[in-house]
């Protein structure tokens, strides 16, 4: 089943959890801007160095998000796809992050990474290991800034939301 | 036994609405439940997706405002505890089973607890449940406060009940029950004088009171009027009896007298008019001679008819000694006298054996002589006559006859009949001085019974006659009046 494959008796692993993290991150995120509605499917792409292999693809596989099939898509740049709606950016751009949360901010694209402090540099969503368990930081102005709206279910779950007060 | 009513239906309204209460309450507490589970549920979805038990257990933490619920949870799907919260440390509930198949919310009451399953569906996915367990103390609590609130009030209302049964009963019921005891007393005895006692309030029971009060002074009023004119009644009719008794004796003695005076002349001019005739026929002509013949008939007659009167006066004033009497044996004597005197006349005459009376003899047999004369007088012009005495038993007393087919009498006339001096007939048709049926009324009349006549002219006459007070009460034929 998709979306909650972490879920089975056997322990996931770190990349299975993510892979579904992604997923489920589309349904607390909205798109209201120029990207919404764009494309026949729900992409989510990963940029770089592909850390999961078909994990994401199976994760994906038959779900849906706003009615549209959801898809994994792996691109070496933000211009191979103008579709993406949530990129996962590999740990191998690190060096080229700025253009890349720059090119993702212009597109509305939810930015997600597990490179560190990926959130204070810019980025919207960073994983963050934590006691055996995959947790998630948000930066709630560069998400406004690419004009998506965070659900306030995703922001309760994580464990710091960068520039919302009191949390 | 109103009370008992009472009392049972006022146990059964509780009864009743403790069960409506108990229902709604049941229900209102499944539907608030309900609605707690599915904000805890929606409000979880996160949580479980991004496997973040912490905020899960912030948001049952909530619950803490609600102090009914003993301990709530959030169950993954594969029946995992993934968040808890219990209001005492170490109430936990662990196997709580799913709903069913198809169904998104469960129940079950325990004796002290009431547990509600919601499942978690988010997107069409179940990613888990959410259960709530409520303690029923509470409910019990409300039984309990029922319970007291029922007792009270079933107290406090058999109370009043019981006050105002007892007022009503002073007020109402025991001045009805003197009512009737004095009611009762009245219609008993006939005693009016008895009044019923007065009412202490003024309400409608002193007005029925009052007035029945008033009722029985009219009738005693009435009744001491009625009393008083029928007392007044009998006096004068005492009075008038007295009066009259005493001017019948005076004018019987009167009568007697005269009549008995009267004999004396008689017997002079009788006698007188004997030796006339004896001694000096020789220088009488035929025509004196004639003269003399009526005055002596004519004093005969006047003799005759004095015997009569005095006759009549006797039997008025003569005491009287009832007897067992045979009228056969006086009606064969009277007869046989009868056809002595006059024989030649062809007469039939019935009579049964022992026709039995009690009666008077002596007066008795003055009756039978005139209505047996009468009979065989008024047959005289007949060449052949019948003649019958009998009787007839009608209502348990005896009604005697003398039935002749002789000339008889103008119906319309019977009221004639009895009285003295009243001839039907002329003296040169049938000789006679009107006294005989007022005799027989006489004694009769002393007998204290009646004498009744029916006739038609040239069809016979029937005398009836009773010797004894009239016991049945019944119609019979007033000719005499």
């Amino acid at each position: 089943m998709a979306g909650i494959a972490f879920a089975q008796q056997s322990h996931p692993t770190d990349s299975q959890v993510k892979a579904a993290y992604l997923y489920n991150f589309g349904k607390f995120v909205t798109w209201p801007g120029a990207n919404a509605g764009n494309g026949a499917s729900f992409e989510i792409c990963v940029l770089g160095r592909d850390p999961f292999g078909v994990i994401l693809d199976s994760t994906v596989a038959g779900g849906n998000i706003e009615d549209k099939q959801v898809t994994a898509k792996k691109i070496s740049s933000l211009q191979e796809s103008d579709h993406c709606r949530i990129v996962f950016i590999s740990s191998s751009e690190q060096t080229r992050l700025k253009p890349i949360l720059a090119a993702a901010k212009a597109g509305g694209t939810l930015t997600v990474s597990d490179i560190p402090h990926f959130a204070d540099k810019g980025g919207m969503i960073e994983f963050i290991p934590q006691e055996n368990k995959i947790r998630f930081e948000v930066n709630l102005p560069a998400t406004e800034e690419a004009g998506l709206i965070l659900s306030s279910e995703l922001l309760k779950v994580a464990t710091r939301v960068i520039g919302k007060t009191g949390k | 036994m109103n009370m008992l009513v009472s009392a049972a239906a006022l146990l059964l309204a509780c009864a009743a609405f403790f069960a409506y209460d108990q229902i709604t309450f049941r229900q209102s507490l499944v539907r608030t439940l309900s609605a707690q589970a599915q904000i805890i549920g929606s409000n979880s979805v996160s949580a479980l997706i991004f496997n973040d038990p912490q905020s899960a257990t912030n948001t049952l933490s909530a619950l803490k405002n609600s102090p009914n619920i003993a301990s709530a949870g959030v169950i993954t799907v594969e029946q995992r505890p993934f968040a808890q919260y219990s209001r005492d440390a170490g109430d936990t509930v662990v196997n709580i089973p799913p709903p069913p198949e198809g169904r998104v919310e469960a129940y079950w009451f325990k004796t002290t607890h009431l547990v509600l399953v919601h499942s978690i569906v988010f997107q069409g996915k179940t990613l888990g449940f959410v259960y709530l367990r409520a303690d029923l103390r509470e409910l019990d609590q409300r039984l309990k406060r029922y319970a007291t609130i029922a007792f009270v009030v079933l107290l406090l209302s058999l109370l009043a009940a019981l006050i105002v049964s007892a007022l009503f009963r002073r007020s109402v019921a025991e001045p009805i029950i003197q009512l009737a005891e004095v009611a009762r007393a009245v219609s008993q005895d006939n005693n009016y004088s008895v009044r019923a006692a007065p009412a202490a309030a003024q309400d409608e029971i002193a007005l029925l009171i009052d007035a029945f009060n008033n009722m029985l002074q009219q009738i005693q009023h009435r009744d001491n009027a009625l009393q008083e004119a029928h007392d007044e009644l009998e006096e004068r009719v005492e009075e008038r009896t007295r009066e009259l008794v005493s001017s019948n004796r005076e004018l019987e003695a009167f009568s007697y007298s005269v009549s008995h005076d009267l004999r004396g002349p008689l017997e002079v001019m009788n006698g007188f008019s004997y030796v006339l005739l004896k001694n000096y026929a020789a220088k009488l002509d035929s025509n004196g001679k004639e003269c003399l013949q009526s005055i002596r008939s004519a004093a005969r007659r006047m003799s005759e008819l004095i015997d009569d009167l005095l006759n009549l006066s006797r039997v008025t004033t003569s005491d009287m000694h009832r007897e067992e009497i045979d009228l056969s044996l006086y009606a064969r004597t009277i007869m046989e006298e009868l056809c002595r005197s006059a024989s030649g006349r062809h007469v039939e005459f019935v009579v049964p054996s022992q026709v039995q009376a009690y009666a008077d003899s002596r007066l008795v047999q003055i009756v039978m002589q005139n209505l047996l004369e009468n009979a065989w007088k008024y047959t005289s012009h007949h060449e052949r006559a019948r003649i019958e005495f009998g009787f007839e038993e009608k209502d348990g007393s005896m009604i005697y006859f003398v039935k002749d087919d002789g000339s008889g009498f103008d119906p319309r006339s019977t009221d004639r009949l009895f009285q003295p001096f009243n001839r039907l007939h002329t003296a040169s048709e049938f000789p006679g001085n009107g006294i005989g049926l007022a005799t027989v009324r006489r004694i009769v009349q002393r007998h204290g019974g009646e004498v009744w006549a029916e006739g038609a002219v040239e069809n016979g006459a029937t005398f009836h006659f009773t010797l004894e007070p009239n016991r049945s009460g019944g119609a019979r034929p007033n000719y005499d009046a």
